[in-house]
């Protein structure tokens, strides 16, 4: 899978990693149960700091998206709805910044998404 | 052989295949020479096979062996002659010196034999033969440098304006990273390594050796991972990060994208070596191919290849710029 940062975004670099991940797995391009490369590999690739990976890597853990497991590194999480729920975390991102655009407080944001829910 | 699109077109001069060809040539002639000016001191049949132990154990009548030992030292220089390389050629005149003198030595020994089974021949020719063959290979190493180096035919633009490339910004780092794995390979090692395992329960142990020379490999190369970036291409195996296969991404001129027959361009799976081209094979199919410096092609089978050609051909002409 392609990885992709640009270091000009104010976006921080660890994110745009987690992002590209959600996109190729939403893409097909990276399939579930697929090993991503190890940390310090994709630092020394891209030119960055390993712990900036690391920070990807264990935002896409806290979204379900990754197993990440000592010494074996980071595997895609295996089963069928791994692409839809990635598209569903991309959406829940675009959300929550459109929130912050309109200058919802994050209390009054998670009380939309409870709304949402019932 | 079919010629493949976008197969190397390499010039070899002609230097370089006389030089390739003179080994064997000296080699045949010292060899035809040999045989002639000691002809009555040599018995007929020769004693040509030997055990451990040195005694001989397989003979040979002395106009076939002449024969044999000419066809083989002219068999591998056409060949050498054919697929030589500028930087290969030392491997010529190794080829050259370890075939000729074995077969000199295998002529001496019977020099004087009343009876060609009393010949013996000791294993420590082939520690001669070995330091012969070093000692031309350095000579061949040396005459390597009467040949200009080999150049690429046309040195026009160097990525094809259709090569599939990577709509990247000027100030974006990227990275395509990629695991591939093939299941015959697989099954071929854990075979190996079953077998291997009833081996030393049943049989004579070195076989495990065997067992192990077919497994270790096969299964460190059953599991691939292939990286493209700012360093260039790398294909290692997932179980260790070395060995591995890297092409700088200064050497590389051009990446494509293109479906190889593993048995057909490679000769078979694994990591094969061919005289215009190496690369690794797990499968036949869609395969990232680069081009390089000197002419010859890397190839590698992998998924979502076009992406990495894409990303290759984009950090090749960014490097252009810079």
């Amino acid at each position: 899978m392609l990885f992709r940062v640009d270091p000009a975004s104010s976006v921080p670099l660890g994110d745009q990693i987690a992002g590209c991940v959600r996109g190729a797995l939403a893409d097909g391009t990276a399939a579930p149960g697929e090993r991503l490369p190890a940390a310090r590999e994709l630092a020394d690739s891209l030119g960055v700091n390993v712990h900036t990976v690391l920070r990807g890597y264990q935002r896409l853990r806290e979204e379900g998206l990754i197993e990440l497991r000592r010494g074996r590194g980071a595997l895609i999480v295996p089963g069928a709805t791994a692409p839809d729920r990635a598209r569903l975390v991309t959406r829940l991102r675009e959300a929550a910044g459109e929130a912050r655009e309109l200058g919802l407080t994050e209390a009054e944001f998670l009380d939309l998404a409870r709304t949402a829910l019932d | 052989m079919t010629t493949a699109p976008h197969t190397a077109a390499l010039r070899v001069p002609f230097r370089l295949r006389a030089l390739a060809a003179l080994p064997f040539a000296l080699a045949a002639v010292t060899y035809v020479a040999l045989l002639a000016v000691w002809s009555d001191r040599l018995p007929d049949p020769l004693a040509t096979h030997f055990s451990y132990g040195g005694e001989a154990d397989g003979f040979t009548g002395r106009a076939a062996f002449t024969a044999v030992g000419a066809a083989l030292l002219l068999t591998l220089g056409a060949g050498w002659t054919v697929l030589v390389r500028r930087g290969a050629l030392w491997g010529a005149w190794l080829t050259a010196g370890l075939t000729g003198t074995l077969l000199v030595l295998v002529v001496h020994d019977n020099l004087d034999a009343a009876d060609p089974a009393d010949v013996v021949s000791p294993l420590s020719h082939l520690a001669v033969a070995a330091a012969a063959g070093a000692a031309l290979a350095l000579a061949g190493h040396a005459l390597s440098r009467l040949v200009p180096p080999e150049e690429h035919e046309g040195a026009g633009p160097a990525v094809h304006p259709d090569a599939p490339r990577l709509d990247l910004g000027a100030g974006e780092l990227a990275g395509w990273s990629r695991a591939t794995a093939s299941a015959p390979l697989t099954a071929l090692g854990l075979l190996f390594l079953a077998g291997g395992a009833v081996a030393v329960l049943l049989g004579p142990w070195p076989l495990l050796l065997i067992a192990l020379a077919v497994a270790v490999p096969g299964l460190a190369l059953a599991r691939i991972r292939v990286s493209v970036d700012r360093h260039g291409l790398t294909v290692r195996s997932t179980l260790t990060p070395r060995p591995r296969v890297h092409v700088p991404l200064d050497d590389i001129t051009a990446a494509d994208v293109r479906p190889v027959d593993a048995l057909r361009e490679f000769g078979g799976w694994g990591y094969r070596v061919r005289a215009h081209r190496s690369g690794v094979v797990l499968r036949s199919g869609e395969a990232l191919v680069v081009r390089r410096g000197n002419g010859r092609e890397f190839a590698v089978t992998v998924p979502d290849a076009r992406t990495a050609a894409a990303l290759l051909n984009t950090l090749v002409e960014r490097r252009g710029r810079l």
